[in-house]
């Protein structure tokens, strides 16, 4: 490797100058530039009095550690370039270490030596130092590369850089830690970093005990600015550090010999040493908040940061670097879909689609007591289960809502809660072993679900169509995606089955929500009340349009100030117009007792329809709905629900019709008892399962053939 | 080789991959199962988010183990002695 050159910024540096140049020519650097930003000393004498020395003098206010360091790589030509600082001094052998660390290998854009301590330097330095760079070496003290996500520490003080990785990085102009900055940014854009014990130079920062406080001031403004690093300070927490510190110095010294007397004096000067770095470092971290004067005067080179002074023309700003912080997230797995694309199915094998038991693995997000769509889940897979196939649950938790239940406790909940089940629940895929059918079941499930191998076929439980659950956004764009990836899908109402065949292209069935009807009957021990309406008022779910349900009772309160009107579904009372009672989340049994009681039922959904009016209308309660979204494809246009539009006056007129018309009423209520009759969850788990084995035929290479007739929806 | 010979064959290959999935079902059945039961086993420990396997690789957890056997080991020795004064009675 050719062409060294060196490149040290000085002020005021004349004290270890000459020894630094000296020591220099003795370790062969090819070429070596001082940049003097005004110093009024004996440096610029010393530098141009020493041979093969450039000097080049600039305003003390052109100075910038970042800016100055680049014009010094600008203005010189070796294709390695070392910054050293004017108080350090190459040890020998310095050079030849810098040499070793680049032909580490041929991505090493930096390399940085230790810093030895003087013979002056004080015990709490001299440690700090040591301890510092141990921690960079390999276990045997030889050189050791670091790559992205190892620590990024660069020091300017003692560090060289291949040209190419300068060139394509430069140092940010900014007041403080430039070193570190290109450090991160070196790491990031792929380079690799080294560390050589032997580059070291003789190096320490002399000051005063206040000399050192101002220092940590500005170093860790400096590391604000760049890294976003805040330093934390908690009194009792910077006392039990200064302690502990004071007491690794002192036996720091005890290890090399210092006498009692020695070690005596200087536990006052590292108690003081170490209290003021707590406390200088955490005001240079919020240095921001300090006014400008005292800013000032804290800061060692009396920087104020241009807090004060005209306002004039904007530099462009320079952004705090921000760490890699989140090992996954909750996009992870649809990125990897769209950048890899699915996992590949198993070979079909002739007559799978056929076979009696199947090996069926369900994908579901984490569940709460009540949730509609896993009562929906885990009621079909129960009966499948039933059927003699194997079952298993597996949980896609990105966001952790479950992660202080443990799978046991996640599967008691399921028989507990929805309905028994006996297979196992994983937490998660490390276990994941395969399956004929993987069910993927909400849009947060998809992209996981098609990240499985091992499988013979994807099917995809739709329970609504989830893009309308999300204002524009990526989640909206992201669930609508999950259709296209060529699941089957099985959904949950003749209008969701047509909506994503005819909008997404994907292949669909259909199956009616089944009603247990052991719960949800008309009960002859209670007398039904001629004056109540019972409104599923979940305000926190858009899609269920309480707005306008709440104005709809309104109107209706308005016209008919007697009617009793009840409130249910959620915890929190909604603030309205009008006096109602308000029942929080009730049970199955307690609905069920509520919809034999009430006389007409308001439950409206924007999106797919849902389970509650059929069970209003098991228990012979009219129910209104809104018209032209999903109903009419279950129940036609004036089948046993009574159906609006989405307009509060209307929707408040057929509720009072009910009330009025007794006669209505009646063939609402039988109508209504008849036609949910035969909607069991036995016939959806029928249909559910004739869609999954469906799923499993369209991977046969003999071609679809439809049992179920018409009901298939194949683009 | 008769085409009747080549459909008998396929018609063999068809059933043995049949009787395999089966196999493979049932294989699953019961891997599944024993899973589904050591998660019923385990219900309260996870319901107390204990685990049990880190607990004893803790500081400590051998020597208290150790002192639990031997005051299993007294007690046993105590109930024996019971059993043998009560029998000798």
């Amino acid at each position: 490797m050719s062409g060294v050159s060196v490149v040290i910024p000085v002020k005021d540096g004349e004290r270890y100058l000459g020894e630094l140049l000296a020591a220099l020519a003795r370790e062969g650097a090819e070429e070596v530039l001082v940049i003097d930003s005004g110093s009024s000393d004996r440096s610029v004498e010393i530098a141009r009095a020493a041979d093969g020395v450039t000097v080049l003098e600039i305003e003390p206010h052109e100075f910038g550690h970042g800016r100055t360091r680049n014009l010094g790589a600008e203005r010189t030509s070796g294709e390695l370039i070392c910054f050293l600082t004017q108080d350090a001094t190459p040890v020998p052998g310095w050079l030849e270490g810098v040499r070793a660390g680049f032909a580490l290998d041929e991505r090493v854009g930096a390399v940085f030596g230790p810093h030895l301590p003087r013979e002056d330097t004080s015990p709490m330095i001299a440690r700090e130092l040591e301890r510092h760079f141990d921690g960079f070496a390999t276990d045997d003290g030889d050189p050791a590369l670091q790559r992205a996500g190892d620590e990024p520490f660069l020091s300017n003080v003692n560090a060289a850089y291949r040209r190419e990785a300068w060139e394509q990085i430069r140092f940010r102009d900014v007041p403080y830690s430039e070193d570190q900055a290109f450090g991160r940014d070196l790491l990031a854009t792929g380079w690799l970093k080294a560390y050589v014990p032997a580059a070291a130079v003789l190096h320490a920062h002399d000051y005063g005990a206040l000399e050192f406080m101002r220092r940590y001031f500005d170093e860790y403004r400096g590391l604000r600015a760049t890294t976003g690093h805040v330093e934390a300070f908690h009194p009792l927490g910077a006392l039990r550090t200064v302690r502990a510190e004071t007491a690794a110095d002192l036996r720091w010294l005890r290890e090399r010999g210092a006498p009692a007397g020695e070690r005596a004096r200087w536990a006052a000067r590292a108690t003081v040493h170490h209290g003021g770095r707590r406390v200088f470092s955490a005001l240079g971290s919020r240095a921001e908040r300090l006014p400008a004067g005292v800013r000032e005067r804290l800061s060692l080179e009396r920087r104020d940061d241009g807090a004060s002074g005209p306002m004039g023309a904007a530099e462009a700003p320079i952004g705090r670097a921000i760490s890699a912080q989140r090992s996954d997230d909750r996009y992870a797995e649809a990125a990897r879909v769209l950048r890899d694309g699915p996992a590949p199915l198993l070979a079909p094998l002739p007559g799978m689609a056929e076979r009696k038991r199947l090996r069926l693995a369900m994908v579901v997000p984490p569940w709460r007591r009540g949730s509609g769509g896993h009562n929906t889940l885990f009621q079909l897979l129960s009966r499948l289960e039933q059927r003699g196939h194997v079952c298993s649950v597996w949980i896609v938790d990105e966001q952790g809502e479950a992660d202080d239940r443990w799978p046991s406790v996640l599967r008691r909940e399921i028989g507990e809660w929805f309905a028994p089940f006996d297979g196992p629940v994983y937490k998660g895929f490390a276990d994941w072993h395969g399956a004929d059918v993987v069910m993927a079941t909400g849009w947060q499930t998809v992209h996981p679900a098609l990240l499985l191998d091992g499988c013979r076929a994807r099917a995809y439980i739709v329970n609504d169509h989830e893009p309308e659950f999300f204002p524009t956004s990526t989640e909206e764009r992201l669930a609508e995606d999950t259709y296209r990836h060529g699941l089957h899908c099985v959904a949950a109402s003749p209008w969701l089955r047509d909506l994503v065949a005819e909008r997404y292209g994907a292949s669909a069935d259909a199956f009616q929500l089944g009603v247990d009807h052991a719960i949800y009957a008309p009960r002859a021990d209670l007398a039904r009340r001629r004056d109540t309406i019972v409104y599923y008022a979940r305000h926190s779910t858009d899609r269920r349009a309480v707005p306008v349900g709440l104005l709809a009772l309104a109107e209706l309160h308005r016209r008919r100030p007697e009617t009793r009107i009840v409130l249910f579904g959620t915890d929190r009372p909604p603030r309205t117009s009008f006096p109602y009672e308000h029942c929080d989340v009730l049970s199955a049994p307690q609905l069920a007792a509520l919809y034999n009681e009430a006389t007409v039922g308001l439950c409206l959904s924007l999106t797919n329809f849902s389970l509650m009016p059929k069970e209003m209308l098991a228990c012979g309660l009219p129910c209104v709905e809104l018209e032209g979204v999903s109903a009419e494809s279950i129940f036609g246009a004036d089948g046993p629900l009574a159906l609006a539009p989405l307009d509060p006056v209307a929707l408040a007129t057929t509720i009072e019709r009910l009330l009025d018309d007794p006669a209505e009423w009646e063939r609402r209520s039988r109508a209504g008892i008849e036609f949910v009759a035969s909607h069991t969850w036995d016939v959806a788990t029928d249909e559910v399962e004739a869609g999954l084995r469906h799923a499993l035929r369209e991977r046969e290479p003999t071609g679809v053939t439809s049992p179920a007739g018409d009901r298939l929806r194949s683009p | 080789m008769t085409d009747t010979d080549q459909q008998a064959e396929i018609e063999r290959l068809r059933a043995r991959v049949g009787a395999l999935e089966a196999e493979l079902v049932a294989q699953a059945e019961r891997a599944e199962r024993a899973v589904a039961t050591a998660q019923e086993r385990t219900y309260w420990l996870d319901r107390w988010h204990l685990d049990l396997n880190a607990l004893m690789q803790r500081p400590g957890a051998a020597e208290f183990r150790a002192m639990v056997r031997g005051v299993r080991w007294v007690l046993r020795g105590m109930k024996k002695v019971k059993r043998t004064l009560t029998r000798a009675s």
